[in-house]
């Protein structure tokens, strides 16, 4: 009898640090019901403390999500200070916290219709993953594990919910203007097509004059009779159009301006002289 | 002259190690001036960085946040009161006003003492809630010291916190050595508006919630906020850049919790706290030591070949490309460095009439940068619509000073002369061909009409005369 004593007092130690480290907060006799609006519980479902369920619940839009149970210190019925049940996001990491209501004995129980979760938890694709917490003041370890997937299916005849995503600072989308579209010429064959015919018609006309009877039998007589105003007042016809040349190409109206100036007195200058020599020449009735 | 003497001041305290870039007048409101003890490193640390303390109570008749029309103070920190209200010289409004002023304030609250009503009306137009009773505890019983809380919980153990976006940089606890832990003694957590200028520094852990000892010892009914929600330290930054930072407990900035260690409950070993740091950095943050942001320069000109290098011409042309380039430095804690955009975001540049025409990121340029000024530059090519148009920087971020930056331009139609020539058109060559055309018909015409003779008429004469 003389050795119990060492092996009582240890087995007293062992007991008391087993009784230490089971100290922590559970639940029992968890239920999960749906109830819908009509009154009948269209699920039921028993939650375990150790596993959570493995498929998810559907939350109608006019259902209510009912979840009971005892709360547990050590085996023994306790009401803790903090039970929540925490419904979370899986994008966005948002959780939605709905504390349950306690009785003494640690028999607690919460309603959620659909309503009251938040606008941003019901419009997830993914279902909402929810967990059980419960926990309270003193040295028992708390209870913090998933219990359920909730998944929420709304009515098609009713409108979504709009949700407006807050104004956060941060990059704003890139904008590039789009340019009119700059002006087009058709191919460069036509206009080579139709700028030949344009061109064909001086030919044309230089021959259709000739086949009318032109000549130039005049000039030898015209240069004789005036050689200096017909050189002029033909050099000026000419040197007008090239003054237009050069306004196309290269020079402004203010450089154009006093060059015509010149060139038109040369032309009415020199034009008396040549055009009177026209005029002897048709009085003698050579035109 | 004030300019000039701020300027000789700057001077002299450039030689501490770190200074706030609008002034160094703290006014510190306290209850009982005694209290100050508790504080002393708190208090140690501001004057080493350069702050002119003060110290007053809310009652007091000398205490005065603008004299003849200015401030009188640049920073305010309001420790919690046990009145029931600021007095006459700390006023909502007044606060307001400090804040528009450009004055930044750092609030404290404590769950043991009730947030005096001024405070509460303060905070509500900032859009940041207390709970309703004004008081609160926040607890968290997965979080907390295990030495000192081990009953009550209300002693919480964070990690420092992270940024709340990726793209946000993190001021708080870069560089935290790993072993560190920020303890939360006794404090009142906050909900948050959903407004932009509002960021949370330190949120609750998930477990935790806030609940009040008075009245809801035995079983929360009405839970204020609980999680993430519940922000233990936050802040605000006006549109004006002045700074606000709501801390949650007013203990985690005495010298018994900066030097202490926590144990958290599951962990093996006891760790330093990162409290002294943290408080550093919160304090830093909000009186303008860092994240401060200064636009140096900005300059913008025609980047085509024919272009006379102007810099900031005030008219361009539509369709021009042009290149802008912005010069931007950050202030962090006693000198001004290059500006880093955090990787993530990007510094973005506006070309815009009545909306953005362009919006385009602009990128680091390693040529106009030097250590003390980065420079970010963009080019662009200006739109087809003709106008008043403005290039505008507009960079608000959490805790970075809002830069918005506007310069105008007229941007020009074509000139009558810049337009493709009509030869260089392939459409207008049959055109052309015709203007050739008739001019060579003319010349001849003329040459043919003085030079030519008749035609034989002489047989259709006789013809007729018989």
């Amino acid at each position: 009898m003389h050795f119990s004593q060492p092996i009582t007092s240890a087995l007293l130690l062992v007991a008391a640090g087993l009784a230490q480290a089971a100290s922590s907060w559970s639940f029992d006799e968890g239920s999960l019901l749906i109830t819908a609006k009509k009154g009948s519980d269209t699920v039921k479902e028993k939650l375990n403390a150790k596993s959570p369920l493995s498929k998810p619940i559907a939350l109608g839009s006019t259902d209510t999500l009912k979840v009971t149970f005892t709360a547990k210190d050590n085996g023994k019925g306790k009401r803790p200070h903090q039970a929540f049940v925490i419904l979370k996001e899986q994008d966005s990491g948002l959780e939605a916290p709905f504390p349950l209501t306690l009785k003494e004995n640690g028999k607690a129980v919460v309603q959620i219709p659909q309503k009251e979760i938040p606008v941003n938890l019901l419009l997830s694709d993914k279902p909402l993953k929810a967990s059980i917490v419960i926990a309270s003041f003193g040295s028992a370890m708390g209870f913090n594990a998933p219990a359920f997937d909730v998944e929420i299916t709304t009515d098609p005849n009713v409108a979504p919910p709009q949700y407006e995503k807050p104004v956060r600072y941060g990059k704003k989308p890139e904008i590039h203007h789009t340019f009119r579209a700059d002006p087009q010429s058709p191919p460069k064959v036509v206009s080579l097509i139709f700028a030949l015919a344009v061109v064909a018609t001086v030919p044309a006309l230089f021959i259709g004059w000739l086949v009318l009877g032109a000549n130039v039998n005049h000039l030898t007589k015209a240069i004789g009779a005036a050689p200096l105003s017909h050189a002029t007042f033909f050099g000026s016809i000419v040197a007008m159009e090239f003054v237009f040349f050069m306004y196309y190409t290269s020079w402004n109206l203010f450089q154009v301006l006093p060059v015509i100036g010149v060139v038109s007195v040369v032309t009415i200058l020199s034009g008396t002289k040549a055009l009177g020599e026209v005029q002897s020449r048709r009085l003698a009735g050579e035109r | 002259m004030r300019s000039l003497l701020s300027f000789f001041a700057f001077l002299f305290v450039a030689a501490v190690s770190a200074i706030s870039t609008t002034g160094d007048r703290l006014l510190v409101v306290l209850d009982d001036v005694t209290e100050k003890a508790g504080y002393s490193r708190f208090f140690g640390d501001l004057e080493s960085r350069g702050f002119k303390l003060t110290f007053e109570t809310p009652k007091s008749e000398t205490l005065a946040l603008f004299r003849l029309g200015e401030r009188a103070y640049d920073h305010v920190i309001v420790f919690p009161s046990k009145a029931k209200g600021l007095g006459p010289n700390l006023t909502p409004n007044i606060l307001l006003d400090f804040l528009n002023a450009n004055g930044n304030i750092l609030v404290t609250l404590s769950s043991g003492s009730t947030a005096p009503n001024s405070l509460v009306t303060f905070l509500a137009e900032l859009d940041i809630q207390l709970p309703t009773e004004r008081t609160g505890l926040v607890v968290d019983h997965f979080n907390y010291d295990s030495a000192t809380a081990s009953d009550t919980h209300d002693v919480l153990v964070l990690s420092p916190p992270g940024s709340v976006r990726p793209e946000i940089k993190n001021f708080f606890s870069a560089g935290a050595p790993a072993d560190q832990l920020l303890a939360f003694p006794h404090g009142m957590g906050a909900s948050l508006g959903h407004g932009e200028l509002l960021a949370p520094i330190l949120r609750a852990p998930r477990t935790a919630y806030s609940y009040n000892p008075k009245e809801q010892a035995e079983v929360v009914d009405d839970l204020f906020g609980a999680g993430e929600q519940l922000a233990l330290v936050s802040t605000v930054q006006a549109r004006n850049s002045a700074r606000f930072a709501l801390i949650g407990s007013v203990e985690m900035l005495q010298d018994s919790w900066f030097g202490a260690e926590v144990k958290k409950i599951g962990a093996t070993k006891a760790v330093k706290t990162f409290n002294r740091e943290f408080a550093k950095r919160v304090s830093g943050w909000t009186f303008q030591e860092t994240g401060v942001l200064r636009v140096n320069w900005i300059e913008h000109h025609l980047n085509e070949k024919s272009a006379l290098n102007e810099s900031n011409p005030a008219i361009y042309r539509i369709k021009n490309d042009v290149t802008y380039t912005i010069s931007l430095s950050e202030w962090s804690w006693d000198a001004w460095t290059a500006f880093t955009v955090p990787t993530n975001d990007v510094l973005q540049l506006e070309f815009s009439m009545l909306s953005p025409f362009h919006r385009v990121a602009l990128g680091f340029d390693p040529s106009h940068s030097t250590p003390e000024a980065a420079a970010y530059t963009a080019s662009i090519k200006l739109p087809d619509q003709h106008g008043i148009f403005n290039f505008k920087v507009n960079y608000k971020r959490p805790f970075l000073t809002n830069i918005e930056e506007k310069n105008t331009v007229s941007v020009r139609h074509m000139a009558h002369d810049e337009w493709p020539r009509s030869f260089a058109i392939s459409g207008a060559w049959p055109w052309i061909a015709g203007i050739g055309a008739t001019v060579a018909g003319w010349v001849g015409f003329v040459a043919l009409w003085m030079y030519s003779a008749p035609p034989a008429l002489e047989k259709k004469e006789t013809k007729k005369t018989q």
